[in-house]
């Protein structure tokens, strides 16, 4: 078998650095809150802060794989997000839902009733 | 005074009324009109106490004959001193104490009748009590701290009692006015203290006295300090040129009246220069100015006296005038006859302010031209007031003859002429003035009906003023000179006594009573009343014939000198001035600052108030930036680039948000 074939099953087969976790990430991080900020529908708003949550719980259980000595905090913090988000989703659409029932709109530039 | 038992005596003398005073206030509404038993309860005790005080410094009790002293430490300054509250009992105090006592006994048995159906009857009682108990804790005083606590319970006093009846505008201004005017001189007499601690480090009269002998303060400083001293007695005395709030306090109920000029209040300043004694012999020019004030006061509110109209304003001006006397005898080093003044001026002071009181329930009106033909129908006001006019105009054998000539002849023996003349011509104007009232008022036709259908007035009233018109008369009896030759001891001039050291300070020489000085004296105050009799009995005409002859004399004696037109025009306005800028400096610097800064908050909440669109998404985008910009901060050291990414996000977002 050729070396370099090798190499690539290696890296194939290796786990990837850190650093790709990380990337993928605040990739996914960042297009949650580009759609956050740029979308008029409240419930593709929702979606992208669900993007936005999992970047983050991918950091945390990344990072708790490469450090060991954490001893496991992060993939804790990572359930409890992810129960978190699950509630925050509950609650959110059921807002959603009854802003709909009232306005027959889920247009987030039309619900502006707390103008100051 | 060794045994507890009589420093308790002694303590209770004023403690009581003050107690009478505390029930009085707190449960005068349950008691109403019963409160006068109460109150005289107490001060019957207060004056059983003082008799007992009175008798035992004079000797008369076994194991007595000494003053009365005791203190004990009250504030401990540390390195500083001690302030302590004490009782020391001399002569004086012991007869100030008995006089202060029965004069508020008077007072209050003829009050519960004049003041009947008062809607604040109690309150009345209550105060009186704590008038009373003020000036007995002012006279027990051994220091200026414990005689200034006092002595400023007294002008509260004062206030209250001459504001009585608050609801009439006139009462509330005379209140204010002799609170504020007797202020100057407390003002005055607190400086003069600090003066004596700070120099001498002590405020007890005897140490000062003799811190000041051995000379640890001297020279202008402390004649300042004695000077300053004597201010705040004329203050509270109503001396020259403060003597303006003395007749306007007359708006307060009568028997009050009588207790302000008899014993509580404008006795305090005359008692001071008294109980201060050791302290002012030292500054010869001090007595100078004492005796001088004195002496113009007494002439300037006699001739004030002669044109009133208000039977009780007369008695005022009388005051003022009879206080001068006792300053010019204090002045002049007649200390035994100073004080000997002021205690037989507080029974026919009394006196005279219970037969004006009398009067005034009588008929409901002070004008004395109102009234006229009393005689008949009042005949023992009449005839208490008779008795009590010529003990105030100094006729033998009464009273007020033996020490106002004792203090007329001392005038002439020390070669002080001008005083001597002064005092002299008071004499005649007292005579005729307080005759004038009474011939006013009692002779001749009424000139109202109320005056037509004058009733005497019930006996718990006439009752105290003939026990006052009895000692009106004898009260002197007990200090008539040796040299008259009655085969009587001068029990007074022997009890009370300057101190040793006063005697020798002041080097004066010894005169046997003169019948020279003694007879022109009483025949200048027969002259008076003959005047006054010719002028308002025989041709009451003529003295209305004179007053408009002599207007612009009339005038200037009715208004008083013009003192209260002078010092409106000076004091007043610019007070009221002053008043008015700092109103100005409040509302328009003051408030503007406050009005800024709310109006400050207001602007920027509405520039803020433009961020809050209501959209969701612009909140969102605020959260992120803040978070880049903490991000800034906390990693500083990567700044420019985080810097770079801000700005791009920033420009993308809002070129989105654009778009959108």
């Amino acid at each position: 078998m050729p070396s370099q074939v090798q190499g690539v099953l290696d890296a194939l087969v290796a786990s990837p650095p850190l650093q790709a976790y990380l990337i993928v990430g605040a990739i996914m991080f960042a297009i949650g809150a580009w759609g956050v900020l740029v979308r008029r529908n409240a419930v593709v708003i929702f979606m992208c802060v669900e993007l936005m949550i999992n970047g983050v719980n991918l950091t945390l259980v990344a990072f708790a794989d490469f450090l060991p000595n954490a001893g496991g905090l992060g993939v804790s913090y990572a359930v409890l997000v992810l129960a978190i988000a699950a509630a925050e989703i509950a609650v959110g659409l059921a807002i959603v839902l009854a802003v709909f029932r009232s306005r027959r709109t889920v247009n987030v530039d039309e619900v502006t009733s707390m103008r100051g | 005074m060794e045994t507890v038992g009589q420093q308790l005596i002694i303590t209770a003398i004023p403690a009581l009324p003050a107690l009478v005073f505390l029930v009085l206030a707190l449960f005068g509404r349950v008691l109403g009109e019963n409160a006068q038993y109460v109150a005289i309860l107490g001060v019957t005790i207060s004056l059983v106490f003082s008799v007992f005080a009175l008798l035992f410094v004079a000797g008369i009790i076994p194991g007595g004959g000494a003053p009365i002293e005791f203190s004990k430490p009250w504030i401990d300054l540390g390195d500083g001193g001690v302030f302590s509250m004490g009782v020391l009992i001399d002569g004086l105090a012991a007869v100030m104490l008995v006089v202060v006592c029965f004069v508020s006994l008077m007072v209050q048995l003829y009050s519960g009748a004049f003041m009947e159906g008062d809607r604040r009857f109690s309150w009345f009682y209550a105060v009186i009590n704590l008038f009373t108990a003020s000036m007995l804790g002012l006279v027990l005083a051994p220091n200026f701290i414990q005689l200034y606590i006092f002595w400023e319970l007294v002008g509260v006093c004062s206030y209250l009692l001459v504001g009585h009846w608050f609801e009439k505008a006139s009462a509330r201004d005379a209140a204010q006015k002799a609170f504020l005017v007797t202020r100057v001189g407390d003002a005055a007499l607190f400086v003069g203290i600090i003066i004596f601690w700070s120099t001498t480090g002590s405020v007890g009269f005897e140490d000062i006295s003799q811190a000041a002998q051995a000379g640890f303060v001297g020279g202008s400083l402390f004649t300042a300090a004695v000077v300053l001293v004597f201010v705040g007695a004329i203050g509270k005395s109503a001396q020259f040129p403060l003597h303006v709030w003395l007749p306007d306090a007359m708006e307060g109920p009568t028997p009050v009246s009588a207790l302000i000029h008899a014993a509580t209040m404008v006795a305090a300043g005359v008692y001071l220069v008294a109980r201060t004694y050791d302290i002012f012999v030292q500054s010869p020019d001090a007595m100078l100015v004492v005796a001088y004030i004195g002496g113009f006061t007494a002439l300037m509110a006699g001739t004030m006296a002669l044109v009133k109209k208000d039977i009780k304003r007369v008695i005022a001006y009388s005051t003022v005038s009879q206080l001068g006397y006792m300053m010019l005898g204090l002045g002049i080093g007649s200390y035994t006859a100073g004080v000997f003044h002021l205690y037989n001026h507080a029974f026919f002071k009394a006196l005279l302010f219970l037969c004006a009181g009398s009067i005034i329930y009588a008929m409901d009106s002070y004008n004395m031209f109102e009234m006229g033909g009393l005689r008949r129908r009042m005949p023992i006001t009449f005839w208490a007031m008779v008795l009590g006019g010529l003990s105030l105009s100094g006729i033998f054998p009464f009273a007020g003859f033996w020490s106002k000539d004792a203090i007329v002849a001392s005038a002439y023996e020390e070669h002080l002429y001008v005083l001597f003349a002064m005092a002299l011509l008071t004499v005649f104007l007292t005579a005729f003035y307080i005759f004038r009232a009474i011939f006013v008022a009692f002779m001749g036709e009424p000139r109202t009906e109320a005056a037509r259908n004058a009733t005497e007035s019930p006996g718990i009233m006439t009752g105290p003023m003939l026990i006052l018109a009895f000692l009106s008369v004898v009260s002197g009896w007990v200090g008539i000179p040796e040299g008259f030759g009655l085969p009587i001891r001068d029990y007074f001039a022997a009890f009370v006594t300057p101190s040793d050291f006063a005697t020798e300070t002041l080097q004066l020489e010894e005169h046997a009573f003169s019948f020279l000085l003694g007879g022109v004296s009483v025949a200048v105050a027969l002259l008076g009343i003959g005047v006054a009799y010719a002028l308002y009995v025989q041709r009451p005409e003529r003295s209305g014939a004179l007053a408009r002859r002599f207007a612009p004399v009339h005038t200037f004696l009715d208004k008083g000198w013009y003192f209260d037109a002078l010092y409106g025009a000076t004091f007043v306005r610019a007070a009221s001035w002053l008043g008015r800028a700092t109103l100005g400096f409040d509302r328009n610097v003051l408030g503007s600052l406050v009005g800024g800064v709310g109006r400050g908050a207001m602007g920027t909440g509405g520039l803020l108030q433009r961020l809050q669109g209501g959209g969701v998404q612009n909140y969102a985008l605020f959260i992120l930036l803040a978070v880049l910009v903490i991000g800034v901060i906390v990693g500083a050291q990567y700044a420019f680039l985080v810097v770079a990414l801000v700005a791009v996000i920033t420009i993308a977002a809002f070129a989105v948000g654009v778009k959108l």
